[in-house]
């Protein structure tokens, strides 16, 4: 993947935090509008919609709110560019897609929590497999 | 026979005359030869100089594959040289097990230990001191004094002249071959085979026979070596394969047009030194380097065969017997080895539910766990009722038991032992002789029970010890098929009453015996009678001093896989009618219960692997692996402990049964404290220590006589067979396709 | 030329001149005026053997004389006379058409065996998904190969 790395440019350093939020606005965007191309590129029409992945772009993104030096926040959004890149270049395949933002980070296990508390380690295990 | 040891044998010798050192720091490396020298091997024989004053003592060498040696005297011991080393050996073996003790490999087609000796391969040829011409070894009995030689240049040119003769009319096929990779002509060609042939002719050819649907037959290929007609007619006892027309014409066939109709048929495959019978099933599914094995034990019968599962990734290829002399020789019935594609069929791999609307919805572990767990506080402990199947292990059938008496219930049992099984005496539920015991019988008395169909491996034992010192057989049951000889008594508990007063003509017989063996079917425990019964048989053995110090007769010969772990752990259920008031029935993998008996409120779960007929009635399926796919612990019918393996991943979300059981404990708030194999194991050491004695057999300590007479009113009725299809038995072997099959094509008429 | 006239008029008697008319729209005449390729195609066609037709429709000829350059003697009319392309020679015919055999279609598919072999597709890049060729492991592909190695029991209402 040199050939993504090269073509991104590094933008200079964002003086200010407010520079750094609109910057990221700015990628929101971006990767907003290649959505439908995404879709079409790997055949997401009948496992998610167009929303439903904005929100995941959206809770990737929410997952840094935390962030506040506008040095970190330019070195993530270079990384979002990266796989952003990454995917509207057709470097993925569907099931990275898939797996990563359709599913989501729980993945299959979605009702995994609150219900096991105060259950052994047996049980935990399993639940997950038959191989423990 | 290993390729390896085999090329490395047939290299030492030349190397010996190129470099004239030392051929045991040759052994290390194989050096790669033309074949002048061996060409040309009088010529290099002659070459080298006779008078060798004193060669070095070879080293010596372990005896192959464990034969052993038993000297029932010492003066039948007598001496023979192998390759100028001395050996001890029995008086009356042959020249090739004299080798074979002196850890030589003669190569060989047509020898088998097990069968009778044919001598008409030639492969085994080799030489002996003072004999004009090379001796056939499988068929010449060793002398004392007789000076073997094993790797000269004359065996060597002998054999190669065989195997030229051999490849002569052998296709050469191997690409396209089932047995490819593991044929014994394969491998012996490797080693005494030319690399070119000089048969320029047209090669003969020969019809395939249509021997049923289990073995595949390329006759073509057929080396004449006649294993499988010594096998058919001496183990299998069946004269369907024979040897038709001479000379070039010779081939083997039935005699008529008809199919083998043993159930010991899959065994000529494995004796078959080359592809000319093979596996139909298998044919042309894999090759023999792809896969992986497993030693694993057989649970479609009582008898407990030792296997292995050949696997693929997560597929089961093929089973084939391993060698184990106390249960199964090295044979296996044709359930146990072509059952496996039934391990592929209806499989259950999610937990399911029974919805309002009477079907089945696959859910979650979570939520199954959460319901069962939920039916079975809201009915009262004695209403609670488990039953576990003919395949479980000892492992879940101990916790099962556990997480009922947890829920205040006794009422748990394993189906085949009947409304009141006797688990107090263990000598009153196994088979006391033990399978390899039954050889030094002498009379058989055979009540309720057809061993051809029930344990095919214990009626092999049988029919050997009855060709070998012409045994007595009675048999009492309705008209069976027994492939040796045997009188048929009665059909019914009259004709025992009979042998008890002394009134028939078989006492005479039982009375002369000096070891006889009784031998109960587990058919009978299912009888309201039973008690009446096996009083009488106890009687019989009384009369006929069956049950000595010096020798244990009565057997009782069970019907599944899980019956005598089942009676060892306690699974006796504490009321007769304990099914019929039910209101929660926990199915571990039983089918063959009575569920019409079931009361139609009744919240059944089915743990299982299969959905066979039990998932019918169920309101909650959980899958479970089946045999292949866990570690577990069996007993056999003699009272041996032996352990599967897992050889291939379970299918879907199956979970192993104990780990089942285990977890539903816990969601139903009644933790049970083992969370391991080995903690499970733990427990069953206080209840039957004698299941951890894995591989060894456990012989009952008390003797049947103790138990107190019963008054039972014995009814008169018939025995029945309590297995109808021996192709079909259990839910594996009725999800088999080759098995179906098998059934409508072999079975009886 | 006259000659060329003089067969038309009397088709024209011959079949009535709606028939002609029709005959003239399907076999591409009309559509020779606004593309150059196929006008070029029919005028090459007068005095050339037809050689072959294949199960497209597609028709070969041939022209062996002095005037005729070697090398431009073989040409095919394609029976799609609004999206033609190369793609829709089918195999048989491929060889003849380039020159590497003499053999023509009709005799080459005498000698090819009946039990495998697919039928010719063209190439329908850019018309539509369903009507690709997507090989035997591709996520479109109808036939999609079953990895699962057991069967599953399957719940019936009982």
């Amino acid at each position: 993947m040199a050939f993504t790395v090269r073509g991104l440019k590094v933008p200079p350093n964002s003086a200010s935090l407010e520079e750094a939020r609109s910057r990221v606005f700015d990628f929101f965007r971006s990767a907003c509008r290649s959505l439908p191309a995404i879709m079409d590129i790997y055949n997401l029409d009948d496992v998610a919609t167009v929303s439903q992945l904005r929100s995941a772009i959206a809770s990737e993104i929410r997952k840094n709110s935390h962030v506040t030096d506008p040095k970190v926040i330019d070195m993530l959004l270079f990384k979002g560019m990266e796989e952003l890149g990454n995917i509207t270049e057709h470097a993925k395949q569907r099931h990275h897609i898939i797996g990563q933002y359709v599913l989501g980070r729980e993945g299959l296990v979605q009702d995994f929590g609150a219900k096991d508390q105060g259950r052994s380690n047996f049980l935990k295990n399993f639940y997950k497999s038959n191989y423990f | 026979m290993g390729l390896g040891s085999l090329a490395s044998r047939v290299v030492k010798p030349s190397s010996r005359l190129l470099t004239s050192q030392n051929p045991r720091n040759l052994l290390h490396f194989r050096p790669i030869f033309s074949t002048t020298e061996l060409h040309n091997a009088d010529a290099s024989a002659a070459a080298q100089p006779q008078a060798d004053p004193a060669p070095p003592p070879p080293p010596p060498r372990t005896p192959l594959a464990g034969a052993r040696v038993h000297f029932s005297s010492p003066e039948d011991a007598i001496e023979v040289f192998v390759d100028g080393y001395p050996v001890k050996v029995p008086k009356g073996m042959t020249v090739l097990q004299a080798c074979e003790i002196a850890g030589v490999d003669i190569p060989r087609f047509c020898y088998h230990s097990r069968l009778s000796i044919a001598g008409n391969c030639r492969m085994c040829l080799v030489e002996v001191e003072k004999s004009p011409k090379p001796v056939a070894s499988c068929a010449m009995p060793a002398l004392p004094g007789m000076k073997i030689k094993t790797d000269t240049p004359l065996a060597k040119k002998a054999r190669e002249g065989v195997m030229e003769f051999l490849l002569m009319n052998h296709p050469l096929d191997c690409p396209i071959c089932d047995q490819g990779g593991e044929c014994d002509l394969q491998d012996q060609s490797m080693a005494f085979g030319s690399d070119r042939g000089r048969f320029t002719d047209v090669k003969r050819s020969v019809v395939d026979k249509n021997l049923g649907p289990l073995v595949k037959t390329v006759m073509t290929r057929c080396i004449q070596c006649t294993r499988c007609v010594r096998f058919a007619t001496e183990v299998a006892g069946v004269q369907d394969l024979g040897m038709l027309g001479r000379g070039s014409g010779e081939e083997i066939g039935t005699y008529v047009e008809k199919l083998m109709t043993s159930e010991l048929s899959g065994n000529v495959i494995d004796i078959c030194p080359v592809g000319a019978l093979t596996s139909k099933p298998f044919a042309f599914k894999a090759r023999n380097w792809e896969l992986k094995g497993t030693e694993t034990i057989d649970v479609t019968d009582a008898v407990g065969s030792n296997i292995r599962i050949d696997s693929r990734g997560p597929e089961v290829m093929r089973i084939v017997p391993r060698l184990n002399e106390d249960i199964n020789e090295e044979w296996i019935s044709d359930k146990t080895r072509f059952c496996y594609d039934g391990l592929k069929r209806q499989r259950l791999n999610d937990p399911m539910i029974r919805g309002a609307d009477g079907r089945f919805k696959a859910v979650s572990w979570r939520d199954a766990l959460a319901l069962v767990a939920e039916a079975a506080h809201q009915v009262k402990p004695e209403e609670v009722v488990g039953i576990a199947g003919k395949l479980s292990d000892a492992e879940s059938m101990i916790a099962l038991k556990d997480l009922l008496n947890r829920l205040g219930s006794n009422n748990v049992w394993c189906e085949g032992n009947g409304p009141q099984p006797n688990a107090d005496l263990r000598s009153g539920y196994i088979m006391n002789t033990g399978i390899t015991g039954l050889e030094k019988a002498d009379v058989f008395l055979l009540i309720g029970t057809q061993p051809r169909v029930e344990a095919a491996m214990i009626n092999a034992r049988i029919r050997k010890t009855v060709r070998a010192t012409q045994a007595k057989v009675g048999y009492v049951g309705p008209p069976a098929e027994l492939n040796y000889d045997h009188q048929h008594l009665g059909t019914g508990p009259q004709t025992l009453v009979d042998i008890v007063e002394g009134r028939h003509p078989f006492c005479s017989i039982l009375k002369n015996a000096k070891n006889p063996a009784i031998i109960v079917g587990a058919g009978l425990f299912e009888r309201k009678d039973k008690d009446a019964i096996f009083s009488v048989v106890e009687n019989i053995a009384k009369q006929n001093n069956v049950v000595r110090p010096d020798w244990n007769g009565y057997n009782v010969l069970l019907l599944n896989a899980s019956q005598a772990a089942a009676l060892d752990l306690g699974l006796v259920p504490e009321s007769v009618t304990s099914i019929e008031s039910a209101k929660f029935v926990y199915l571990m993998g039983a089918d063959d219960v009575e569920l019409e008996k079931v009361p139609k409120d009744a919240f059944v779960v089915y743990q299982g692997h299969h959905g066979d007929r039990g998932v019918y009635r169920a309101n909650v399926i959980l899958p479970a692996a089946a045999f292949s796919e866990k570690e577990g612990t069996y007993e056999n019918t003699e009272g041996c402990a032996q352990q599967t393996l897992p050889a291939v991943p379970t299918v879907g979300d199956a979970r192993d049964d104990w780990k089942i059981i285990r977890a539903l404990s816990e969601v139903a708030g009644l933790q049970l404290p083992y969370d391991s194999l080995g903690a499970i194991r733990s427990r069953i050491k206080t209840v039957a220590p004698n299941l951890l004695q894995v591989d060894e057999r456990e012989a009952a300590t008390f003797s049947a006589s103790i138990k107190p007479e019963s008054t039972q009113k014995m009814d008169m009725a018939d025995f029945g067979s309590p297995i109808e299809n021996f192709y079909m038995t259990d839910s594996i072997t009725r999800a088999s396709k080759i098995m179906a099959q098998c059934s409508a094509l072999l079975s009886k008429k | 030329m006259a000659s060329v006239v003089r067969g038309i008029l009397k088709s024209i008697k011959d079949k009535g001149i709606g028939t002609f008319w029709r005959e003239l729209k399907e076999e591409g005449y009309l559509k020779c005026l606004p593309d150059g390729n196929l006008l070029q195609t029919k005028i090459h066609n007068i005095g050339a053997t037809l050689v072959g037709v294949d199960k497209f429709g597609n028709k070969y000829y041939q022209k062996v004389d002095e005037e005729t350059q070697y090398g431009r003697h073989r040409w095919v009319e394609y029976a799609e006379k609004g999206r033609y392309n190369a793609s829709q020679v089918p195999p048989e015919w491929h060889g003849w058409l380039h020159h590497i055999t003499d053999h023509t279609g009709d005799e080459l598919l005498m000698l090819k065996p009946s039990r495998y072999g697919i039928e010719h597709k063209e190439n329908f890049s850019g018309e539509g998904e369903e009507l690709i060729y997507h090989s035997k492991g591709h996520a479109l592909n109808p036939g999609q190969r079953d990895w699962t190695r057991y069967q599953s029991w399957q719940p019936t209402k009982s």
